[in-house]
């Protein structure tokens, strides 16, 4: 059989600023594992083995975001080790929870969380991988997908492209037969404008969606922000909506910047400079390249 | 039975000996009482029949499994609004008092995933397996009529052309339809104009229309016919099956025609260039809802879901719509990239190229896609503004009249009469002809009886099956006029004359100044607006009468006011003792008023001092010219242009008018001698 007769693909998979639920979700495609143990072979998985690799790789696993300058220096020179580069979950690909704090002055907000802030080297801005290198494709959400990690790792196996459907999560929803709280119940929700893969989790709880998929193709946030605000929501609050797991996202930090948010910023007057400084001049750009990747 | 939940039990008909309705295909009308609907639901079970049916889950009234009697929404009805779905208490216990839910049937007819092939690779042989169909054997109950049309559109789509789709068929033919007429409608309702509903004529096996106490039955197909022999029925009495036919005709009346139709297909796609693309795609979220939601939608995408080796994978059909960026995706692009291009694919579809397609519209009008859209883009108010009817662009043809000439009058019957004050009568007409029953807001009838010269009379409401006169006795041939009587015929000929431009209305604020029995051309205007509320900003009523008696409608008044969503103002020129509202004259009421007429449009009607003044007291609010429209009274014979005696400058106001935008008038208005 053609596909066996290839070697095992080397795999590795490795975090920065991240709280590792991503790669864990490597591990829940249970009844799989064996499986994959025959067309992978996983060297470098700090989670799972203490077996470690420094590369090369055939595919290279990478979450969470770059919050530090060895963070910085370290992708580089992984990027020079994967062939296949894939971010994983909202840290990775869009610079996650930890991104709030872009919004805000870097030494004022280690100052607040940390005891000793000298001994913190961060840098001013917690960004998406993809800001640092090339990145060949993405899974969105926080956490990642279970069915899109297989996918992504049958299509790498078979060569083929992976079916990663870059629609709305409204599709989702619809699919499965949940009614849409945002028209039937008024609970404001980012689905219309976030990326499907969750199988519309939060809707089939009555909950609106949060975004941590991240914003999808040409996701018109603005109209849906309108039409929150229109609802009778103060500024903020529709900025509180789309600073979430992906805020930092642009389709989703333009709304925040429009509407005054997100709050919380320390300290409180620092929006601007905060704008202005820490969103690299690079972001959209590599945003598209990302997309193209798919 | 399959429970013992259901609150009457389900006697077995079959073979005991008791007597059966003689029942068929159209062979009459059955009553069935509400609480007896439960041995319809078992008798479905007993066939080994799944029902389902309308059901409360997750704050709206939708179709699911449903087991009895006490699953079905009693007392529950349904507000819509683009963007907003509400449940309301009825208080009352009417099981389908609400209208149409956030899915239709097609859930079941065309499931959102359906397997397709087993596809394997063993060495170098591959294998496709077709997956088994599908069919379970269900019962619908409570399908609209706007349902069964998209279920016939989709029967045409996957049925009806060289390639059919099995899993369909088989699902169709498993499926029986107990169709409900609607007893009401929501505000997003336009099966009228699709021509689709209210009332259902075809397309089921039962069809129930609800009353108060009950159920009017028809079968529809020999399966139904057996349903109802076994059912406890009695023959309907000619009550209750007029009160039935009222009830549906109530709720064509409370449409209206929303959308005019007429040659809707060659105005949309003459408008591939039109700027309000762009203008859309900035609220369209282009998140799909408006098609996933469309009981006739059918696009859909193969998907593969396949082992780690790729010899086994499986292949299914999943619900796409023209909204995903993948739907028109190639290799190195994408030929609708833009939210503007997938909005103008769906639109002109939906509404044209299904046409060419399918010999059908795709759309049943059914107001899914305004009341499901998050941002409630109003697929009504677009097609208006895209493709704006034949009948308001002045350099077409208007619609045919019905007697042409002033050789030919058509007839109609006087059905009721009522006295509106001490010389305004409105005269209910019946068996006209279907021209007036299709005119528009504004326009009027030539009424004639023999030996009387033809009078201009304003059509002051489109009833479903008739239209009203409302006639002031002026003179002599008027005075004969009021005096007729119920099943006294009278001559007509019409509807004629341009119309209210109600189309430029939507979107915009709404502003009516009328004094006396100016009112009356304009009651149809405000039946339109209050139908089509949502459709409309703000809305304002200001009306003068000489006293309080002397007020038109004066119940409808009452009643417009209570509304809430229309500010109703009334003066008078000389307060009665029973009078404690303003007394002067109607633009009183608004010239200190601070509201901003930049946002509105407004319409007129009265003495031509008072509309002069009105105009005026209109552009201090910022109207501009061209949002002001009058309708003009003058004398008229011929009503079609042709006998020169309502000359107001270059217009003939029967022709050209009645209503006329100020800018049309310019300085005529109110001048003395023309």
């Amino acid at each position: 059989m053609t596909a066996r007769a290839r070697p095992r693909l080397r795999v590795g998979v490795v975090k920065f600023a991240s709280c590792d639920g991503c790669q864990l979700t490597l591990l829940d495609l249970e009844d799989e594992l064996l499986a994959l143990g025959e067309r992978f072979d996983i060297v470098e998985f700090p989670e799972a083995t203490s077996l470690r690799s420094t590369g090369p790789f055939d595919v290279l696993l990478v979450e969470g975001a770059i919050s530090t300058p060895d963070q910085a220096r370290e992708i580089l020179e992984l990027r020079h080790q994967a062939t296949t580069l894939v971010t994983i979950g909202a840290c990775a690909t869009s610079g996650g929870i930890q991104a709030l704090r872009n919004w805000s002055s870097e030494p004022a907000f280690r100052a607040a969380v940390y005891p000793h802030p000298e001994y913190v080297d961060s840098l001013a801005a917690a960004t998406p991988v993809s800001e640092h290198v090339k990145v060949d494709a993405e899974l969105r959400g926080c956490p990642i997908s279970t069915d899109q990690l297989r996918e992504l790792l049958v299509s790498v196996a078979l060569g083929r492209r992976p079916q990663i459907r870059d629609e709305a999560v409204c599709l989702e929803c619809k699919r499965r037969g949940t009614v849409c709280v945002l028209v039937a119940s008024g609970i404001p929700c980012l689905g219309p404008v976030t990326q499907a893969g969750c199988g519309a989790l939060c809707p089939a709880y009555a909950r609106g969606c949060y975004g941590c998929f991240g914003p999808r193709e040409q996701a018109n946030s603005p109209s849906l922000a309108r039409s929150f605000a229109h609802g009778g929501r103060e500024p903020i609050d529709v900025a509180s909506l789309f600073a979430g797991f992906t805020g930092w996202a642009p389709p989703f930090r333009a709304v925040i910047a429009e509407y005054g948010g997100p709050p919380g910023r320390t300290p409180p007057d620092a929006a601007e400079a905060g704008e202005a400084g820490s969103a690299p001049a690079s972001t959209a750009a590599t945003a598209e390249g990302g997309d193209d990747a798919r | 039975m399959t429970n013992g939940r259901t609150a009457v039990t389900a006697p077995s008909l079959r073979g005991t000996g008791v007597p059966i309705p003689r029942s068929g295909p159209g062979s009459g009308a059955w009553f069935l009482a509400r609480a007896n609907l439960s041995v319809l639901i078992d008798l479905l079970h007993e066939d080994g029949r799944t029902v389902i049916g309308p059901t409360v889950r997750d704050g709206t009234i939708m179709y699911d499994e449903i087991r009895g009697i006490e699953d079905l929404p009693a007392g529950l009805g349904d507000e819509h609004r683009p963007g907003h779905y509400e449940l309301q208490d009825r208080g009352d216990g009417r099981l389908f008092g609400y209208t149409v839910g956030p899915a239709g049937p097609k859930r079941w007819t065309f499931p959102p995933l359906v397997p397709l092939t087993v596809g394997r690779r063993d060495g170098r042989s591959v294998t496709f397996e077709p997956a088994p169909v599908d069919s379970p054997s269900l019962a619908f109950l409570g399908v609209r009529a706007c349902e069964l049309a998209a279920l016939g559109i989709q029967d045409r789509v996957f049925l009806g052309g060289p390639y059919t789709d099995d899993d369909y068929r088989a699902r169709r033919r498993a499926a029986l339809l107990i169709a409900v007429n609607c007893s009401t409608a929501s505000s997003t309702c336009f099966c009228t104009s699709m021509g689709t509903g209210p009332e259902v004529r075809s397309g089921y096996d039962i069809v129930l229309t609800e009353l108060d106490e009950g159920f009017v039955v028809r079968a529809g197909s020999p399966e139904g016919a057996a349903l109802v022999a076994h059912l406890p029925v009695r023959a309907a009495d000619a009550a209750q099956i007029e009160r039935a036919a009222e009830s549906v005709d109530r709720v064509a009346t409370m449409i209206g025609d929303p959308v005019p139709t007429e040659g809707l297909h060659d105005r949309l796609l003459a408008q591939f260039d039109s700027p309000r693309w762009a203008q859309i795609a900035e609220r369209c979220l282009s998140c799909a809802n408006c098609t996933l939601v469309c009981p006739t939608c059918f696009c859909s995408s193969v998907v593969q879901r396949s082992d780690l080796d790729g010899t086994t994978s499986t292949s299914e059909r999943i619900w796409d719509t023209c909204f995903t960026a993948g739907f028109a995706r190639v290799a190195g692009g994408n030929f609708r990239s833009r939210p503007r291009d997938r909005y103008r694919q769906w639109l002109t579809h939906k509404f044209a190229t299904w046409i060419d397609q399918f010999g059908t519209t795709g759309c049943v009008g059914c107001g899914r896609c305004i009341t499901w859209c998050p941002v409630g883009i109003d697929v009504r108010a677009e097609l208006l503004a895209i493709a704006p009817p034949l009948a308001v662009q002045p350099e077409t043809a208007p619609l045919r009249p019905a007697a042409a000439t002033t050789k030919e009058f058509t007839t109609g019957r006087i059905r009721a009469v009522r006295s509106e004050t001490a010389d305004v009568t409105t005269l209910t007409v019946g068996d006209v002809d279907p021209a007036f029953l299709a005119g528009r807001f504004g326009q009027f009838a030539m009424l004639a009886l023999p030996s009387f010269p033809p009078l201009p009379i304003s059509i002051s409401r489109y009833r479903r099956d008739a239209i009203d006169l409302t006639i002031r006795a002026a003179g002599p041939a008027t005075a004969t006029l009021v005096e007729l009587g119920p099943g006294d015929e009278i001559g007509l000929r019409g509807p004629l004359g341009e119309p209210w431009p109600i189309e430029r209305a939507v979107g915009h604020d709404v502003v009516i100044v009328t004094g006396g029995i100016g009112l009356a051309p304009l009651r149809p205007l405000i039946d339109g607006v209050l139908a089509q509320r949502d459709r409309f900003d703000a809305v304002r009523l200001y009306y003068g009468a000489r006293t309080a008696d002397d007020q038109l409608y004066r119940e409808e008044l009452r009643g417009w006011a209570a509304r809430g969503d229309i500010d109703v103002q009334l003066t008078v020129d000389r307060a009665g003792p029973e009078w404690a509202g303003p007394v002067g004259v109607v633009t009183h009421l608004f010239d200190r008023a601070t509201w901003d007429g930049s946002r509105s449009l407004a319409f007129v009607c009265g003495p031509e001092r008072m509309m002069e003044a009105t105009a005026e007291a209109l552009a201090d609010h910022g109207l501009t010219p061209d949002r002001i429209f009058f309708t003009l009274e003058r004398h008229m014979e011929c009503g079609i242009g042709l006998c020169g005696h309502c000359q107001v400058g270059k217009l003939f106001v029967c022709r050209d008018g009645p209503v006329f935008s100020l800018a049309q008038l310019g300085d005529v208005l109110g001048r003395e001698g023309i």
